[in-house]
């Protein structure tokens, strides 16, 4: 198997780094860097990658630390305070919920029509007689239809107000 | 400043080691990497614009993380792997240019004036390193730029040590060969 690293790497490559390479390397090691495939790659690729590094870190114009500290706190800051609002958002559309499904259960307790109806459903539906319910079913959805279609609405719209509350933030 | 300067400033007294980062530390670790951070997104992304603002994403996120690190070099390694962490989000997203297409113009724009040979030095490895993959790039920047280990460079790139030796042994023939060493062993 072909060797993919030679023990007098390090060396070659601390010369580089070191600004060593090549007047003030020992004869010994440059000779091996002049015979080694391994090494002589290492001080070619180094010493081009040195010097461009030298060159472009020079040249390198970054943003001053104070402003990239200030920034960064004022996004942290910002982001802090996303994420408080966040679960008062997912609250108040539960309590919104909550609220719709009260008035339904008050509408339903107080409503006798509601009440009666139920319980001949509920009759029918033990009979399985499916044939009565159908008049009935009928005369409920032209009288109620605003009412029905509102609940449906409502089934769609708090899921989906919910998702969207908790997709904003 | 290299990672191997950086192991012997550590023998100076750093009382921010190992605690949660203040702003006059902040603003002196800044100084010691930012432009070695810039030069590197610079090399392995291609791109300029985004170099300046993958460096500002990857110190705030170094920031934000309010991580302790045990050495100014395990501090140093999480940054760089942030960095290369956003290098990577931002390849995925489309944002860096295709190796194949890079010439590396944005990144050896210098100002007028400069030495002449010093820009042809930056070009010809700028021109070279187009032709590596992103992760050769990295990995070679920062064995050669930055005179990080095997372990360190491992840690930065997410990959096992053991498998470091051979694919940082096979980029290094590439560039070394793309460099005018071997022309024939050039395979972009």
């Amino acid at each position: 198997m072909k060797p993919v690293e030679c023990r007098f790497e390090a060396e070659a490559l601390s010369a580089v780094l070191q600004s060593r390479w090549p007047q003030r390397v020992d004869a010994p090691l440059r000779a091996h860097i002049a015979a080694c495939a391994i090494c002589s790659d290492v001080v070619a690729v180094a010493s081009a990658i040195d010097d461009a590094r030298d060159e472009m870190r020079a040249r390198a114009v970054v943003p001053d630390p104070g402003r990239v500290w200030w920034l960064a706190q004022l996004r942290a800051r910002r982001e802090a305070a996303k994420a408080v609002g966040h679960p008062i958002t997912v609250v108040q559309a539960i309590a919104f919920a909550c609220a719709v499904g009260l008035l339904a259960v008050c509408f339903g307790a107080s409503s006798t029509w509601l009440q009666s109806e139920l319980s001949w459903t509920t009759a029918a539906v033990a009979e399985f007689k499916i044939q009565p319910l159908l008049p009935s079913a009928k005369a409920l959805i032209a009288e109620h239809s605003a009412l029905l279609l509102a609940m449906a609405a409502l089934l769609f719209l708090v899921p989906a107000a919910v998702y969207l509350a908790v997709l904003r933030d | 400043m290299t990672y191997t300067d950086i192991r012997s400033d550590c023998t100076l007294e750093d009382a921010s080691v190992g605690s949660v980062m203040e702003e006059d530390t902040f603003r002196a670790f800044y100084e010691r990497t930012a432009r070695g951070l810039w030069v590197y997104l610079a090399r392995v992304t291609g791109d300029r614009q985004l170099a300046d603002d993958l460096l500002q994403e990857t110190f705030y996120r170094f920031l934000r993380a309010a991580a302790t690190h045990d050495s100014e070099a395990h501090r140093r390694n999480s940054l760089y792997r942030v960095a290369t962490n956003l290098v990577r989000d931002a390849r995925r997203r489309g944002l860096t240019r295709a190796h194949a297409s890079l010439t590396g113009d944005d990144i050896e724009r210098l100002p007028s004036g400069v030495d002449a040979a010093a820009t042809e030095r930056v070009t010809d490895v700028t021109r070279a390193m187009s032709h590596l993959k992103p992760r050769e790039r990295a990995m070679l920047w920062l064995a050669y730029a930055e005179g990080a280990s095997h372990r360190e460079i491992a840690d930065v790139l997410g990959l096992r040590p053991a498998s470091l030796k051979p694919m940082l042994f096979r980029a290094r023939r590439k560039l070394a060969a793309l460099l005018g060493r071997a022309p024939d062993e050039a395979k972009p």
